[in-house]
């Protein structure tokens, strides 16, 4: 799995390459627009990120460049303008996602991971994890074959879960996937709670193991170790 | 008072008032010099008298010859020379009542080695009467003249301040965020050239303050954005290490919620700096009823929570003319505020009516003063965890769609009433 990664603030790079390598995905990073413009030239990538404002040109014109090729290559905007506008605009002309500064990395991850699977033609689009099987497409769940009714809340935080397994998530980052920016942190701790303690149960019920682990003061890890 | 009134009505009073001092004296003038050439004449008709009698050696009838009282007596043992003139009240049988008249009386030693005493009386009707006459026509001639000072001295001045009222009124109608310059009126007065050049002036140094207050914001919330992007990122990298142990747990996930909540604050920050830079142009109708219900859905669990109950009256069909983003944060900022500062198992009724809506909510008294309820960072000592900006975000939606907010409070019920929406047809 390759990743071309366009973000001229280096140490942001470097985050985000970082986590990705654990993900076993080989991910290149440049810094700016010329450099970028050389390798989607030169290489084909599964997934790039693309930062809009590079100091030498727009995240924009580089995917149109690319959509120019016909390239089936995934691409996911990140921008520090939270603008309605570069939205809308990104979209149209073919990004198929946009992430505002400042973002948590599981859910750049997340993101990814969905626009992977869903580009992968010819396979199956599932998730699989030991006894554990997702079919994303039809928001289905099962366990050891045993289909799990799950709450829009729970099937979201599982597939959260799956898409950053073996890593720490924190809460804040659950509490944004769920509900975005509006929500009170204090509450939506509460509420993460709530909503890991029924998953547990459900997944337990039909016999499945407990993989999600508490850090205390910090997240869960979704983990079979 | 307008400046008008208020020149006009010093002119008026002090006008009566310098007319009834002057007419005090004049009158007195006036009158004393009647009295004195009444005296004078009284002086010259007792001369008159003693030279008769001395030529004479008689007392003739000097009634007849003056036409008004004198009366002559010989005196027997003359005492010595005396006289005094003075005022006394006496019978006029012309008016047919008593009257002043002018008293001369003397006592003469000399006059043929006999003693004489003369009394001569003149009345003061004539005089009084002219003098009447003469303050009369003045009178008339003062009220007359102050009625036409007073009306030129109003159309002079009103004529004067014109261009102060123009400067006045363009001045009452500029606004800071507005895209033009301050535009005043032109005049050829000198003071009011100086007004609009200072005016011009101030404002520009104001205009280009606010304008770079508002660009420093906004550059300065966009700039954090980047920093903060990266301590997130390396905290989650730094979450991922094995061999932390709980403490060093605690202190990650400390600075971790301290910079979720800066990451909070800067973007409310942006949101208002972009609202007030007018950066929302793009409007579609928005329908008010989905738009609560999709809000109130979003906020489900947290309504759950805290057992509040919910009941909506939807009275009419209000379609939003506004921005759908900002359309939704503001519905989304009134509902989240409604339900932070409730109590448990309190209440929310929202109201939807023609022109205006209504959310109402159980909660505690305020403890701040409900006009700094829509400043920014203002917290309720309940929730020291809010960024303290929904509302200041909500005044800023309104004063961009010119909606009104007012808020009430009755019997622990917290209603916010939005009104002169922008709804279309």
């Amino acid at each position: 799995m390759k990743i071309l990664l366009i973000e001229d603030e280096k140490e942001l790079s470097y985050s985000i390459s970082a986590y990705m390598q654990k993900e076993n995905y080989l991910c290149e990073a440049v810094f700016n627009f010329e450099q970028a413009v050389e390798k989607i030239n030169l290489y084909h990538y599964d997934c790039i990120i693309v930062d809009i404002n590079l100091p030498d040109g727009s995240g924009l014109n580089l995917i149109r460049s690319l959509k120019e090729i016909k390239s089936e290559t995934g691409i996911i905007i990140i921008s520090a303008r939270n603008s309605l506008d570069d939205k809308i605009t990104g979209l149209e002309i073919g990004a198929d996602d946009y992430l505002t500064k400042p973002f948590h990395l599981p859910e750049l991850n997340a993101r990814i991971k969905s626009i992977i699977r869903r580009r992968n033609f010819g396979g199956v689009n599932e998730i699989l994890f030991n006894d554990l099987r997702v079919l994303p497409e039809q928001m289905e769940v099962s366990v050891r074959g045993q289909s799990l009714v799950l709450t829009k809340k729970e099937y979201d935080l599982l597939v959260f879960f799956l898409s950053n397994r073996d890593r720490v998530v924190t809460r804040e980052a659950i509490a944004e996937h769920l509900w975005g920016d509006e929500m009170d942190m204090a509450d939506s701790f509460d509420f993460i709670y709530t909503h890991i303690k029924n998953l547990r149960k459900k997944i337990m019920e039909k016999g499945g193991e407990d993989y999600i682990k508490t850090i205390y003061g910090m997240g869960y890890k979704f983990t079979d170790q | 008072m307008k400046l008008l009134t208020r020149t006009s009505r010093s002119y008026i009073y002090i006008s009566i008032l310098v007319f009834i001092i002057s007419g005090l004296v004049f009158y007195n003038l006036l009158h004393n010099i009647f009295k004195h050439q009444l005296d004078d004449t009284l002086i010259e008709e007792k001369m008159l008298v003693e030279q008769t009698i001395n030529y004479s050696d008689s007392v003739p009838d000097f009634r007849l010859v003056f036409g008004h009282m004198i009366d002559v007596t010989i005196l027997n043992s003359p005492q010595k020379n005396r006289g005094f003139i003075s005022d006394t009240l006496m019978y006029d049988s012309e008016l047919g009542t008593f009257a002043s008249f002018r008293h001369l009386f003397t006592e003469n030693t000399s006059i043929r080695h006999k003693g004489y005493t003369i009394n001569i009386y003149k009345p003061l009707r004539d005089s009084e009467k002219l003098i009447a006459e003469i303050v009369i026509s003045l009178a008339l001639v003062f009220v007359s003249l102050l009625l036409l000072l007073v009306l030129v001295n109003y159309f002079i001045t009103r004529r004067v301040w014109i261009p102060f009222y123009r400067i006045l009124h363009n001045l009452s109608k500029y606004e800071i965020n507005q895209s033009e310059p301050l535009e005043l009126p032109q005049t050829d007065i000198y003071e009011f050239q100086l007004l609009n050049q200072t005016l011009q002036k101030m404002s520009k140094k104001i205009r280009f303050d606010y304008l770079n207050l508002k660009e420093f914001n906004e550059n300065a919330a966009h700039e954090l954005q980047t920093p903060l992007a990266i301590i997130k990122s390396k905290l989650e990298l730094l979450v991922q290490k094995e061999n932390l142990d709980e403490n060093q747990h605690r202190l990650v996930s400390a600075i971790f919620e301290a910079t979720t909540r800066i990451s909070k604050l800067n973007q409310g920050l942006l949101l208002i700096s972009k609202i007030e830079n007018n950066q929302f142009i793009h409007t579609e109708d928005v329908n008010l009823e989905q738009l609560i219900d999709k809000t109130i859905c979003h906020f489900e669990e947290m309504i759950d929570h805290r057992g509040i109950t919910v009941s909506k009256k939807y009275q009419h069909r209000v379609t939003l003319k506004m921005n759908p983003v900002l359309a939704e944060i503001f519905i989304t900022n009134l509902l989240s505020n409604a339900i932070r500062h409730n109590i448990y198992q309190g209440h929310i009724e929202i109201h939807i009516l023609k022109d205006s809506f209504t959310i109402e909510n159980t909660g505690q008294l305020l403890k701040t003063d409900p006009r700094n309820l829509f400043e920014r960072f203002r917290k309720s000592a309940n929730n020291p965890d809010s960024v303290g900006l929904g509302l200041s975000i909500v005044q800023n939606i309104a004063n961009l769609y010119r909606m009104k907010i007012e808020y009430m409070y009755h019997e622990g019920l917290h209603t916010l009433k939005i009104f002169s929406i922008n709804i279309t047809n």
